[in-house]
């Protein structure tokens, strides 16, 4: 990871007497998806209009590559903001409201028309882009809506909810391109109440419910936080118990068991054990048939922080 | 700067790509304006056939069928001889004449007894106008008779021999003071309909532009496009200028394009070309402010399709531009001087009528800017109480 891109100090808003974000204080690097978890209604989408610019802290700062966004107008040129309904124009092509939204970024010429050919290629909306927009799919209207925030080349991307109602197969497509954002170095701040997206492509998650982030840090640190062990499952032809003993050698490995014809072994990080845990098995010259990691996952950490499930 | 050139262009290319929007800004002005034109074709100017049945056959018979050929009125009547009262009730009936006059046989010579016969006119109840028009020719006629027989026995009571009667007679006819009658301003010439209604409907639908815009302002929010536009290095005034100069921009070509059609086409008169593009550019701004006004007023697409309903309508309504304001009650006169586009058509009007060029329409273009300042003040203050609330 980088230096942080993305810096909020005790961000607070309210609206009338009610409030929305309370001390919300977080930080993004450069090259690092962070993931902003909570339900509808907790606060993720007022705290990344404050972050972009949309709507000013009552109290707090937010600053990007350390430029305070609520002063200058043209840190906006950092930020890429994908908002979570596609906003675009249905009457204009797909190329038009990319033009439009790159105008509004200061580019011009052959600049824009390159980064407007290279938004549509990273979406894979190339041969589409003289379509007017209405007659797009919602997936497509999705990618295209990321598409947006990509022109200008933003260090900070902020993606909204940006698979609400799209089908898995376009999912999977912006979840793949998220993580080629991070590989090119972008910071990616990425709200979303889908916990298995947040355990897919999150480097760190923070936790929001009613304004307050009550959690953060990477998927292993929140887990750790329950108290609760990985559990490695393998099922294998032969001497059932000479493998468990086998496992049981390696460090880090807590208890391995037969249970019900498959050996149940508990670890820590379950994930990182898993090669030598292999590997004895090979020793021990029993031949595993299958292997699953189960992993607490980001939802029991949810229930255990806010006495909730994660409302959809 | 960039920016707000930036949105109203693509402001202006939706419109354009808008098929309604070309059809209320172009088409529907210069069709409506052409029927109402052909439907009003003849209101402006109002002519009849008047019977003439001249029993008397006398010198005061001459002189009044003389009175009915003057110049002066050759543009309202013309007259046809009848034989006699019956005839002149059937030509009436069959509606051949407007109205008929009957001079009754000793109509000359019972003059200047103490015992005159009366003319008669005979009228339609379908054409009240013609026999108005008639009655008011046979009285004048008649005052100016009384009046010579008032001065010839004013002139005999006092002395004068009765054989100067007659003398008396001719030199008072040679006293009466000319009289014409005009029915417009001295140096103006005549409205015709089309160049009344051109201007009419084109500002008409103008004022459509700010239900337009208003309702873009409102679908481009609820799509998200206003906030999306926020979070790009844009200064929210610039949001308002681009839809602002989108308006201007539209409104301009809309009024230039259809001057220059109605002109052509119909022979619509906008005026001096200077004075009535001057008269156009400030009326669209006073269109550019009510947009304003409505989006500040409105909270929703709907609320503002509503208000927008309102205010098109309501100054349509009151600014004339549906009748001519010259025949409207002086209440509606005075009511569409509190409107910009009644300002605009007076100031049209005075063009194709008087004549001149930006002096003419001095006042009306300061009275639309003052009308501007002060929507567009209101909606400042909306505006700044909507964002402090």
């Amino acid at each position: 990871m980088g230096e942080d891109l993305l810096r909020c100090d005790g961000l607070r808003r309210t609206f009338g007497g009610r409030v929305a974000v309370d001390d919300v204080s977080l930080h993004v690097a450069a090259g690092e998806i962070y993931g902003l978890l909570g339900p509808n209604g907790a606060g993720k989408t007022t705290t990344i209009k404050m972050i972009c610019g949309l709507l000013d802290p009552d109290a707090g700062s937010v600053s990007v590559g350390g430029r305070s966004v609520e002063r200058e107008l043209a840190v906006r040129m950092l930020i890429g903001y994908v908002p979570q309904d596609v906003a675009l124009y249905p009457d204009l092509t797909a190329r038009e409201n990319l033009g439009f939204l790159g105008r509004l970024y200061h580019l011009r010429g052959r600049e824009l028309s390159a980064r407007v050919d290279e938004a549509l290629e990273l979406t894979d909306l190339q041969s589409r882009g003289g379509d007017r927009v209405d007659s797009f799919s919602g997936g497509m209207k999705r990618r295209l809506n990321i598409a947006a925030g990509l022109l200008h080349h933003p260090r900070l991307l902020v993606l909204d909810e940006p698979t609400v109602g799209v089908d898995p197969q376009s999912r999977h497509a912006i979840l793949e391109r998220v993580a080629e954002f991070r590989r090119r170095g972008m910071a990616v701040l990425y709200t979303t109440h889908y916990m298995e997206e947040a355990e897919r492509v999150c480097d760190r998650v923070g936790i929001i419910d009613h304004g307050r982030l009550i959690a953060e840090g990477t998927r292993r640190e929140l887990v750790d936080r329950l108290g609760q062990k990985d559990r490695i499952e393998l099922s294998a032809e032969g001497d059932l118990d000479a493998l468990a003993a086998a496992c049981r050698s390696v460090a880090g490995v807590e208890a391995a068991s037969v249970s019900d014809g498959a050996v149940q072994i508990v670890v820590g990080d379950g994930r990182r054990l898993l090669p030598e845990v292999i590997e004895a098995a090979e020793h021990a010259g029993v031949p595993v048939r299958s292997v699953d990691v189960v992993e607490p996952d980001l939802e029991a950490v949810f229930l255990h922080l806010t006495g909730t499930a994660l409302r959809e | 700067m960039r920016n707000v050139l930036v949105i109203a262009g693509k402001d202006l290319r939706q419109r354009l790509r808008d098929r309604s929007a070309l059809v209320i800004g172009l088409v529907a002005p210069i069709a409506i304006a052409a029927l109402m034109s052909a439907a009003f074709r003849g209101a402006e100017t109002f002519h009849f056939t008047l019977g003439v049945a001249d029993v008397d056959h006398g010198p005061l018979a001459t002189a009044l069928v003389d009175v009915l050929h003057q110049d002066g009125l050759a543009g309202v009547l013309t007259t046809t001889p009848l034989a006699d009262p019956a005839a002149a009730r059937a030509a009436v009936r069959d509606k051949k004449v407007g109205a008929a006059l009957v001079v009754p046989q000793g109509f000359s010579a019972a003059a200047a007894s103490g015992h005159p016969e009366a003319l008669t006119v005979v009228t339609d109840v379908d054409n009240a106008t013609a026999g108005s028009i008639t009655s008011a020719i046979a009285s004048s006629f008649v005052a100016q008779l009384d009046a010579d027989r008032l001065s010839v026995a004013t002139a005999l009571a006092a002395g004068a021999p009765a054989s100067e009667a007659a003398r008396l007679q001719a030199l008072a006819a040679t006293l009466r003071i000319p009289l014409r009658t005009v029915d417009r301003p001295l140096g103006a010439s005549e409205l015709a309909a089309v160049s009344y209604y051109s201007p009419a409907m084109a500002i008409f639908f103008l004022l459509f532009m700010i239900a337009f815009t208003s309702r873009s302002y409102f679908v481009d929010r609820d799509q998200g496009m206003i906030e999306r536009i926020r979070a790009a290095p844009v200064r929210p005034g610039a949001i308002v200028l681009g839809k602002a100069l989108s308006v201007f921009v539209y409104g301009v070509v809309s009024l230039g394009v259809i001057a220059v059609v109605t002109s052509a086409a119909f022979g619509a008169d906008w005026g001096d070309p200077l004075g009535a593009a001057v008269l156009c550019l400030a009326l669209v701004v006073s269109v550019v402010a009510l947009t304003t006004l409505v989006i500040t007023l409105a909270r929703t697409q709907r609320q503002a399709e509503g208000i927008a309903s309102i205010v098109v309508f309501g100054l349509a309504l009151l600014g004339g531009n549906f009748v001519f304001l010259s025949a409207a009650p002086p209440i509606m006169r005075t009511l569409a001087l509190a409107t910009p586009n009644g300002w605009a058509l007076r100031g049209l009007t005075d063009l194709a009528t008087v004549g001149g060029g930006l002096g003419t329409v001095a006042l009306p273009v300061a009275a639309i800017l003052g009308f501007s300042a002060v929507v567009g003040l209101v909606s400042g203050w909306l505006a700044t109480k909507a964002v402090t609330r």
